[in-house]
């Protein structure tokens, strides 16, 4: 098991936000996190990376318990996260951006990775401008970047194609699609298109006010469902 | 009074010595401001201590002379890792348990200060002492035609600008740098990337703190040294952080600029008056641009 929660809780202050979350992950799979806006999609990434005030119930990374750990272990623990709004940060160059995710390898290995540069031509091409002054796609790839070089076991994607012109997005799905299926790193997406969702994960959870609804192999994502929990 | 008394009139000499004067007076206020600048522009937390870390780093320089017989020159790197080690141990056990509430950390420093003013006091008594500045030569002056200037100002300088120099490089030049800038950019998104942000603000605030160390040891060769001295370099260090803007860059202009204006008003009139004109001159300056000289950093954070 890569990655397992076990009636996970989470909160932010006192309040509760997510309640009894629930599910496991293999090597190479990859996970689709579905439903309405607001019911605690976001919350959930922000959960497994340690970002809320704090979670109770067990969650491992590989085989080791991560539950009690700060945010920094679990990026050393092979968590690579791409947030929603992407998270670049602005005021360095794109090199000093994907330099920061090195400084979650447990390899000790500097350097921006080759693979980095290979799936994004764009930034290669400029690694001394300003990420601040990169376009909303340009920047998703920034972030995608430098989660990879993190070397992670797990991607965290939260909503990648959210906010973003339409031939991009295809091309953020064709790099998504080559990393889980060739390089075979194990993906837990949040997404709003079914469609994509349909086209990357092997399996699904649907979430509804802070609790997992329904969950399954991707194949028994039915319109019924969907129709319930999915649509306005 | 007679209005000629307090009008010194312009002469070329001892007008261009003024205004030499003038960088060196910046660079001790630049140099009492460092710490302070690093500890705010990366954490938001203003110190109140600061004066207290340089009245302690004087302390120890003059605690290595007297009771280790230590040189001058090599108590500088000692006060800065003494000092550094206080600083460390504040932020381990106090400042790091109120970085969500700023106005606690105003309170909890100058706590600290008052701890440290009392606890020196307690220890050394309030009468002044004396650091011996060595080598010898440099509590002489350097005289060039009209130019007289204590060569321990111009060390001073010299020290400040290779000080802001090196941290500019720690900054900016290394992986440690780029840490120190990601978590000040956005804390959550460096702790992601596996960066210990505790870890960085714990180092940042010894680092700061052993600036503070190194000012007290070349203070302490400049002026007397007694629990109180502290308060003497805050203010202007306030000034200088504050009117810079809150980043390094913003802090050596504003260094430069005040301490040249504070020397050539003392030229033209007596120190205490320009020191009226230069608050006077700030306050106007800061109604109308609150953010400081620089402020492009601070408004994208």
């Amino acid at each position: 098991m890569l990655l397992e929660l076990r009636e996970v809780n989470s909160f932010y202050g006192n309040t509760p936000i997510l309640r009894n979350i629930s599910f496991e992950l293999e090597q190479g799979q990859c996970l689709a996190v579905l439903g309405r806006n607001g019911v605690g999609k976001t919350t959930l990434m922000r959960t497994i990376m340690g970002l809320t005030t704090r979670m109770t119930g067990t969650m491992s990374i590989a085989g080791h318990d991560a539950s009690k750990m700060p945010t920094y272990l679990r990026s050393h623990a092979g968590l690579g996260y791409i947030p929603q709004g992407r998270g670049i940060l602005g005021k360095f160059t794109v090199r000093e951006n994907i330099l920061l995710g090195t400084f979650a390898r447990t390899d000790k290995q500097v350097g921006i990775p080759k693979m980095c540069l290979d799936l994004f031509p764009y930034l290669a091409e400029n690694l001394d401008k300003r990420a601040g002054l990169l376009s909303g796609g340009q920047q998703q790839q920034l972030s995608i970047a430098r989660a990879l070089a993190t070397d992670p076991k797990v991607l965290l994607l939260d909503e990648p194609t959210e906010g973003i012109q339409p031939n991009i997005v295809q091309e953020i799905e064709a790099t998504l699609h080559r990393l889980n299926k060739e390089v075979g790193i194990t993906m837990i997406l949040t997404e709003q298109h079914i469609k994509v969702a349909r086209e990357l994960a092997d399996k699904f959870i649907i979430m509804d006010i802070g609790r997992v609804v329904a969950l399954g192999p991707i194949a028994d994502l039915s319109d019924e469902l969907i129709e319930e929990h999915l649509t306005l | 009074m007679s209005v000629h008394d307090f009008w010194t009139p312009f002469s070329a000499g001892p007008f261009f010595n003024a205004l030499l004067l003038g960088f060196t007076l910046g660079a001790i206020w630049l140099l009492a401001a460092l710490g302070l600048t690093i500890i705010y522009g990366t954490m938001g937390v203003i110190n109140m201590a600061h004066g207290e870390f340089i009245m302690v780093g004087a302390y120890f320089t003059f605690l290595m002379q007297t009771e280790a017989g230590i040189p001058w020159l090599a108590c500088l790197p000692l006060a800065f890792i003494g000092v550094a080690i206080i600083g460390w141990i504040v932020e381990r056990f106090l400042i790091r348990y109120l970085y969500a509430r700023p106005l606690d950390t105003l309170l909890a420093t100058w706590g600290v200060s008052l701890v440290l003013i009392q606890g020196v006091r307690l220890i050394f008594g309030g009468e002044p002492q004396y650091v011996a500045v060595q080598p010898h030569e440099l509590t002489q002056s350097a005289e060039l035609g009209f130019i007289h200037i204590p060569w321990l100002r111009i060390f001073i300088l010299g020290a400040t600008l290779a000080l802001a120099a090196g941290t500019w490089a720690i900054l900016y030049k290394t992986i440690y740098g780029i840490r120190v800038r990601a978590v000040m950019q956005n804390k959550e998104m460096a702790a992601a990337f596996g960066i210990n942000a505790q870890q960085v603000y714990g180092m940042t605030f010894a680092y700061g703190a052993g600036l503070a160390g190194i000012a007290g040891a070349m203070f302490g060769g400049l002026k007397t040294v007694f629990p109180d001295m502290g308060l003497g370099y805050i203010v202007e260090a306030f000034l200088v952080v504050v009117t810079g803007g809150g980043h390094l860059f913003g802090s050596i202009y504003s260094g430069a600029i005040l301490g040249e204006l504070n020397s050539v008003f003392s030229y033209f009139t007596n120190s205490t008056f320009a020191r009226f004109v230069l608050f006077v001159l700030i306050v106007v300056f800061l109604r109308f641009y609150p953010q400081g000289l620089f402020p492009e950093a601070k408004a994208r954070r």
